[in-house]
């Protein structure tokens, strides 16, 4: 069930949109290493499939459940300096769920994500042929990111779950990204590790409480994609991507003491198709995402399929 | 001078769809600077009510198996009644799945129950308690929302109701409070 919080957790996998060495992924928003600004926008329609309790063991929704998010994703990257680029994501995000006589159509900001990227190559690292060692190198970004909660928490004033639109904790995540391109292949592992900061609580689910701190566990993401690459006549290019995420979160805190309640882990798969036009400066891409319904693949989550639909656009 | 203007535009968009949405409202800023300020109602000790300090009006649920249960009755020879309310959801399940393993084997003289406010009949209700994997918990049946609306409860909500009637905890889910409520008595 939705507790659309998943929706903070979701992610795209990484997205190599045929643009060299870095044609974007929706959760970090790289832009390609020969370009100025990059805009994205898509829309992640997240649809929800019963979850996995804390051990593990798959439930499915009560009959009659239907449990949808809808975010629309604005990102702006921009090139600072010849290695160094920042980005900024927002999302809006409706939720629409029918669950058990419950309903809710809330809508607002979701938490906004602010990047910064190192890339520790300067040349173009996509080669056609491996001639020497040096071919074999891959691009390889470090990146920082602070999630601002910017989105509707369970510390606002909503009823349930189902009304969340952010997280509530700032965030922040150091990545490091490989990427190899050996046309027409791509392969690439995204890692990122994230902190939250702790946070004063006074309210939960609309309901004031007697107030404490608390803090999220530790998380971990790790993402692994193989692409091929197809060449149309006209040089424009379709990449084909196929992605395998698992997400973990530690156990968090309140008042110092364990909260194992907001421990989560969850795997997930995802295909991706990206079409580039001949100047690379267009990307269309649309992705699947998805989670099984079967014990064992996550725990404390929600299952999910979550289909993407976006475009970017490269200033050069 | 292009891109300042596209990124004029893409703000200018940002923050008037975010505007008919409302999302701009306090919340936000409520999530972006937090507060600790305690904001409960004061109350009166000892007058009826819900919230901590009050004594706790009677009530009388059925539960799964149509067995009804009346909190005075269920108070008499108990150290507490711990009542949860319950959407059998993913983090309904977590708080529950927590309860049950590390807070109620180190409370036996306390009675746990969890309040269903969203399956609507008993019948319903057995089932998401039997698929969910409850069926070692009382699970009361709130099918009109007369307990819901009493404790001006949500997702999550659990009490603790001392013998005497009188309301130690009244919020959502925290294992290491319910942990020292429960222990303080």
């Amino acid at each position: 069930m939705a507790l659309l919080g998943g929706a903070i957790f979701s992610f795209s996998p990484t997205v190599w949109a045929a643009s060299c060495c870095g044609g974007g992924s929706a959760s970090s928003l790289i832009m390609p290493k020969i370009s100025e600004a990059m805009i994205d926008a898509s829309v992640d329609m997240e649809f929800y499939n019963g979850y996995w309790d804390a051990d593990g063991n798959y439930h499915e929704d009560p009959q009659g459940s239907d449990l949808r998010q809808y975010r629309l994703n604005f990102g702006y990257a921009h090139r600072l300096a010849s290695r160094w680029q920042a980005s900024v994501i927002l999302p809006y995000v409706w939720n629409r769920s029918e669950y058990a006589g419950i309903s809710s159509n809330t809508e607002g900001v979701g938490d906004t994500t602010l990047n910064l990227f190192y890339e520790a190559f300067d040349g173009i690292k996509c080669v056609w042929k491996v001639r020497n060692w040096e071919d074999l190198i891959p691009a390889v970004y470090y990146g920082m990111s602070l999630t601002v909660p910017t989105g509707i928490s369970p510390y606002d004033d909503v009823d349930n779950s189902f009304d969340v639109t952010g997280r509530g904790f700032y965030r922040v995540d150091g990545t490091v990204l490989l990427d190899k391109t050996i046309y027409p292949w791509n392969a690439s592992l995204l890692l990122s590790y994230g902190k939250y900061l702790e946070r004063d609580v006074n309210r939960k689910y609309g309901q004031y409480v007697e107030p404490y701190k608390q803090q999220l566990g530790d998380r971990f993401l790790q993402t692994y994609t193989l692409g091929y690459t197809s060449f149309l006549e006209n040089m424009s290019t379709v990449t084909y991507s196929l992605a395998y995420s698992y997400l973990q979160e530690e156990a968090g805190e309140i008042d110092g003491q364990p909260d194992p309640t907001t421990k989560m882990e969850k795997q997930s798969h995802a295909a991706t198709v990206a079409y580039a036009n001949m100047n690379r400066d267009w990307v269309f891409k649309f992705t699947w995402s998805h989670a099984q319904a079967k014990d064992g693949w996550g725990k404390n989550f929600p299952v999910t399929d979550v289909y993407t639909i976006g475009v970017s656009h490269v200033l050069r | 001078m292009y891109y300042a203007r596209t990124i004029g535009i893409a703000l200018v968009f940002i923050l008037g769809l975010a505007g008919c949405g409302g999302g701009l409202d306090t919340d936000v800023f409520d999530d972006m600077n937090p507060s600790g300020e305690d904001k409960r109602p004061a109350v009166v000790a000892g007058s009826e009510g819900t919230q901590v300090g009050q004594v706790s009006p009677d009530f009388t649920l059925q539960d799964t198996l149509s067995v009804s249960h009346t909190l005075s009755n269920e108070l008499a020879g108990t150290s507490a009644v711990v009542i949860y309310f319950t959407m059998w959801c993913p983090i309904c399940d977590s708080h529950m799945s927590n309860m049950r393993t590390d807070i109620i084997p180190d409370f036996p003289n306390a009675t746990f129950y969890l309040v269903d406010y969203v399956s609507g009949s008993i019948s319903v209700s057995r089932s998401e308690q039997l698929s969910n994997g409850y069926s070692n918990l009382d699970v009361l049946v709130d099918t009109d929302l007369t307990l819901y609306n009493r404790y001006q409860a949500s997702m999550g909500t659990t009490i603790v109701i001392d013998s005497t009637g009188v309301v130690r905890m009244n919020e959502d889910y925290n294992n290491s409070r319910l942990r020292a409520v429960l222990s303080a008595l």
